[in-house]
């Protein structure tokens, strides 16, 4: 009995030791934290901020963010630092950085990858409303307001969209080597069964060439705009009833989904397409003959200049505006950052400042690239240490041009965005909060029969009907059924 | 309380001791533990940090774990989990201790000791590396077993898709990595049986096979006996790098290659629910926690000097 | 059965000697066929690490039109020299790797001895609270969730190296064999006469004790090694930073794009035009080679003190 209670003194010794231990840790953070915010507030020490965004991590990264926080502190006394997470890791990765608190200020997100709206209600993102009133005037005169009104969720900003093109549109593209070579006519081509003899040409003549390219995430295209990106719930594009619909279940994914399974096996798809991360590979090395990629104008000028081979395209699908075109790109500001104004000062000035904008784009003059005019740059040798995606980092129209853009080329964009056609479901935005358990085991249903299915390379008289089964047991009903009120909740306001 | 101190003051080197190991519990192991709680509430990111998100987290009761056994998946990843286990541990068992008499009995010695340094090979090599070299098996236009297949005027197969044949494949993967190491266990237990038992049953004329069976099975199996517990202890518990890395995480094989680890893993990439992913975590520890506790109850009984605790 | 093992402690070199002398009466068939299945599953077990030698040495286009030969039509070093070329993104994660085995392994050997060592000793008040704080470890753990919020949230250890190299250093398993190789081939005589001598509880650790249990020591040092070497998982939870990214986790990157190694290399006479021609899929297995040879290398070392330890690890108190 004594010889216990004196045991238990000691376990509280202890813990109270370690206690201390961990107090003190915890202590001296929290002094370190509030030292760096009073700082902030009266004197010039320069607040740091934290930025995520999506991409290969580049070598130059810290190097041109060294600039650009020259830039910025002057400005607005901020300095910079770039954390950047491959496109196959970003959602996961950032899901679990915003879940475990990771600090950051600003991050990438959109409908695709980390999605903009399901994380907006999880709460990742700071409501800006008064932060953009107070700060981000200049900025919501340069950017479409469709792009600042299509990406309010439950009538409130959580992001600043990039200005860019606003409708989004499927193209086939084509390794044009090839295309010559085999003299074929790509001009045609448009529906998915539209290019089954292209790639048999390829296929026969060819047998290093990947005909068809595409990774884990490929989709077909099917008319139809989808409620949450990547789940098999949408709403058919010339929708009159605006029905929500399992994609599964449709007859234009059906046949798209046979197609593709004829194609796999023909040998046009790569045979591990259903679990290969990326078609980098692939591009770098030029064995292959056409993918799907969605587009924006001028874009074969783009694509050529970064694979170094030319590269062309045709539509795969019309110029639709939808919630996943309009949210395909914006910046948030993360609900646990520590210095809210100053990232919204800086979000306004990397909207509207073109020196901030296009070092951020290119990197260093003269190191990454340089001038040939006062629009025009060239990329020099070293620019494939910074090589970033344009499209994730903010305001376009305000970047320099490539050497054989036109000088109209921002026109030309405005004209691609004026002529989009709205999706039915434009700006209805899905709050699954109701059904979250649904939508975790529909996601766990999703990944183990989306990618096989939708590359090819499982037999959809065998597969889709068990995927079908399997997503009606996870509740997918359930969700489709709440959805639907909601839809229908929205029309009505909005009188559609 | 002042022989409390003048206590620890009299202990106090060993106490510095233990001190380093004993914070590493408690922040790699207690805290943890105590971190198990968001199992039962809704976990949200709080800005004022990691203790403030796990307090003012919502509790949503048995909420999560509804989650885990509503749908069939909590049966798949316990089934596979299990199954699994008790596939490895059984036929590892009875190849281990096969290889290990073999080894006993071979004339010549540079041979033997080649085959076991082959043997051993596997057991050294990362499970990144064993995806590799299932993989240049295994891939559907490259592989080699599809062009053996093609030799005899079989069709490929899709080994990345098709579920049927995984719970073999991993089978072998598994023992092909562990029964190299295991029999060399037992193979040293072997060469330590005493010498004069063998030259008795000799001289009163038993076979290879009757001393194998009278002599060397017997004086093994408490080995056998507590390997085999200590693995019935950790029967819960996957390998994961063998589910996760061998497969190449393919979503059509989840079916066959789920199991509780990396269904964990899944729910923190894929979802970001904590909570749900701790449940899981949760359930594991628990039943895990009972079968070591009952597979170390009936070492005890068998072996009192062999148990755990 | 403690007794049994340490005091034999067999040794892989002896095991032929004796067999030739006791077990002479097998017969020359019986020999044969024994010899053949011996044969056969070693040879199946090195045999794909030689298919994967083989695979990296194939020419690129001779692997894409024929597969993965064993005898492949054309044979090629392109992919050698694509990942030296690239080769400070390949010496990085070696860098990496070495730096956390040999890190971690010393300090899991440091905490580990000491610990073990302290729940050794009948003079200690507290052992029976440590024993069960250790053992508690063994029985009932966190999981993956809240370790990785503990490492990355609360001792923000995300994107170092210390998350590679701490949550792998105790093992409350290794404490329990160590404490058994303690008691079992330490005497207690020594200890108590040099305590008479008036040495202390340090002194006798480092004097007396840890000289009498290096074999111990060497295999849980070697488990460790081993641990540490092949461990990709803690990477995968918390390395984003390239440049500190192991060897294991440079392979599972690169499986999705051997672009991978291109990016980290300095190198900058990989001009784009380069790029076109890398040997992708040889190259892949190049790495896996590369990384691979050291274990090929210690492992014959390994293999002995693996023995050795075994005995010990198979045996509790």
């Amino acid at each position: 009995m004594r010889k216990s209670k004196k045991r238990l003194s000691v376990a509280l010794a202890m813990l109270t030791a370690l206690t201390f231990v961990l107090s003190a840790c915890g202590g001296s953070n929290a002094n370190s934290n509030s030292a760096a915010g009073s700082s902030n507030g009266s004197s010039d020490k320069p607040v740091n901020l934290i930025w995520y965004t999506i991409g290969t991590p580049q070598k130059d990264v810290d190097k041109v963010m060294a600039e650009v926080s020259k830039y910025t502190q002057e400005k607005i006394g901020v300095t910079v630092t770039m954390k950047m997470i491959d496109w196959g890791d970003y959602t996961q990765k950032m899901q679990v950085n915003v879940a475990s608190g990771e600090p950051m200020d600003i991050m990438f997100t959109s409908a695709g990858g980390f999605d903009y709206v399901t994380n907006a209600r999880k709460g990742a993102f700071l409501q800006l409303d008064d932060l953009l009133n107070q700060y981000g005037q200049d900025l919501k005169n340069a950017i479409d307001p469709a792009f600042l009104e299509g990406s309010k969720v439950d009538g409130h900003n959580y992001g600043i969209p990039a200005n860019k093109e606003l409708p989004q549109q499927e193209v086939w593209r084509f390794n044009k080597n090839l295309v010559d070579k085999y003299n074929l006519d790509t001009t045609n081509v448009r529906s998915l069964e539209s290019i089954e003899p292209l790639l048999k040409t390829i296929k026969e003549n060819e047998p290093n060439v990947t005909p068809f390219a595409m990774d884990k995430n490929y989709v077909p295209y099917v008319p139809y705009d989808y409620i949450i990106q990547n789940l098999p719930m949408a709403v058919k594009l010339d929708t009159t009833d605006y029905k929500i619909v399992d994609i599964l279940e449709t007859p234009e994914m059906q046949a798209a989904l046979t197609t593709m399974h004829k194609y796999y096996q023909a040998g046009y798809v790569a045979p591990e397409a259903a679990t290969t991360g990326s078609t980098s590979d692939l591009m770098t090395s030029g064995n292959w003959f056409m993918d799907r990629a969605q587009t924006q104008p001028l874009a074969d000028n783009l694509w050529s200049a970064s694979y170094g081979y030319p590269v062309v395209s045709t539509p795969a699908s019309d110029a639709i505006i939808t919630n996943t075109s309009v949210q395909g790109s914006i910046m948030a500001i993360s609900a646990n950052s520590e210095h809210p104004e100053k990232a919204m000062q800086f979000l306004n000035l990397l909207n509207t400042d073109p020196v901030l904008r296009n070092m951020v784009d290119s990197g260093i003059e003269g190191t990454h690239y340089k001038k040939i005019d006062d629009t025009h740059i060239e990329n020099l040798a070293e620019s494939k240490n910074y090589d970033m995606p344009s499209y994730s980092l903010g305001n376009n129209m305000l970047l320099y041009l490539n050497p054989n853009d036109p000088d109209d080329k921002w026109d030309q964009f405005k004209k691609f965005n004026a002529e989009g056609k709205d999706s039915p479901i434009l700006s209805f935005n899905f709050d699954s909060t109701k059904v979250a358990t649904e939508m975790a085991a529909v996601q766990n249903v999703k990944e183990q029969f989306w990618a096989s299915l939708m590359t090819g390379t499982v037999d959809p008289e065998e597969y889709l009907p068990k995927a079908i089964q399997k997503f009606k047991e996870a509740g997918l009903d359930k969700i489709i059924a709440e959805a639907q009120t909601q839809l229908d909740a929205w029309r009505a306001s909005n009188s559609k | 309380m002042a022989s409390f101190f003048k206590n620890i003051l009299k202990n106090k080197v060993m106490l510095l001791m233990v001190l380093p190991g004993a914070i590493w519990f408690f922040f790699f192991s207690y805290l943890p533990l105590v971190g198990t709680i968001v199992a039962f509430k809704q976990y949200r990111f709080n800005r004022e940090g990691f203790w403030a998100s796990i307090v003012k987290s919502e509790w949503v009761g048995w909420q999560n774990f509804k989650f885990l056994f509503s749908g069939t998946d909590a049966w798949v990843i316990t089934r596979n989990t299990l199954l699994y286990n008790i596939a490895f541990i059984f036929i590892g068992l009875v190849l281990s201790v096969a290889m290990a008499i073999l080894l006993s009995q071979l004339v010549g010695k540079t041979m033997a000791k080649i085959y076991q340094t082959g043997m051993f090979l596997p057991y050294f090599l990362s499970w990144v590396i064993v995806g590799y070299f299932a993989f240049s098996f295994l891939s559907m236009d490259r592989g080699m077993l599809n062009q053996i297949l093609g030799w005899f005027g079989m069709e490929k197969v899709q080994w990345y898709s098709d579920p049927k044949y995984w719970p073999y494949i991993l089978i072998f993967v598994s023992l092909w990595k562990s029964i190299g190491y295991n029999s060399v266990v037992y193979l040293a237990s072997i060469l330590g049986i005493d010498k004069s038992l063998y030259e008795a049953a000799m001289i009163d004329g038993a076979s290879k096979w009757q001393q194998i069976r009278s002599i060397t099975i017997p004086m093994l199996s408490p080995i056998i006996i507590i390997m085999t517990l200590l693995a019935v202890g950790r029967i819960f518990y996957a390998d994961f790098g063998l589910f996760y890395q061998v497969p190449r995480d393919s979503g059509t094989l989840y079916s066959v290659t789920n199991v509780i680890d990396t269904y964990v893993y899944r729910g923190l990439k894929t979802t970001g629910e904590i909570g749900m992913s701790t449940a899981a975590g949760l359930y594991q520890s628990v039943v895990g926690f009972v079968l070591v506790i009952v597979s170390n109850y009936i070492v005890r009984r068998l072996d009192k000097e062999s148990a755990l605790f | 059965m403690a007794e049994m093992a340490t005091s034999n402690n067999p040794n892989v070199q002896d095991v032929p000697r004796r067999k030739a002398r006791d077990f002479h009466n097998v017969t020359a068939g019986w020999n044969f066929v024994l010899h053949l299945i011996a044969a056969v599953f070693s040879f199946i077990c090195v045999f794909p690490f030689l298919f994967v030698v083989i695979i990296s040495f194939t020419d690129e286009k001779t692997l894409a039109t024929d597969g993965y030969r064993i005898f492949p039509a054309k044979w090629s070093f392109e992919a050698y020299r694509f990942v030296f070329q690239t080769g400070d993104a390949l010496l990085r994660s070696y860098g990496v790797t070495i730096l956390v085995t040999v890190m971690g392994t010393i300090i899991s050997l440091v905490l580990i001895s000491l610990y073990a060592y302290a729940i050794s000793r009948s003079s200690f008040r507290y052992r029976r609270f440590f024993s069960v704080f250790a053992i508690i470890t063994m029985l009932f753990n966190g999981g993956m969730i809240p370790t990785y919020m503990v490492v990355s949230q609360l001792l923000h250890m995300k994107d170092t190296i210390w998350a590679l190299v701490l949550p792998l250093a105790m093992n409350a398993f290794y404490i329990m064999i160590l404490r058994t190789f303690y008691s079992t081939s330490v005497p207690e005589a020594i200890i108590e006469s040099a305590r008479i001598d008036g040495a202390g509880d340090f002194y006798i650790f480092l004097r007396i004790v840890l000289p009498l249990s290096l074999p111990g020591l060497a295999t849980i040092g070697l488990f460790s090694t081993l641990g540490y070497w092949n461990d990709w998982f803690n990477a995968l939870l918390y390395i984003d930073n390239p440049n500190l990214v192991p060897l294991q986790s440079m392979l599972m990157r690169i499986e999705n794009s051997i672009q991978f190694l291109q990016q980290n290399s300095q190198n900058s006479s990989l001009s784009m035009q380069a790029l076109s021609s890398i040997p992708q899929d040889t190259s892949r297995m190049a790495m896996v080679v590369l990384a691979t040879l050291p274990i090929i290398f210690a492992y014959p070392f390994f293999q002995r003190y693996f023995v050795q330890g075994l005995t010990v690890g198979a045996v509790k108190e």
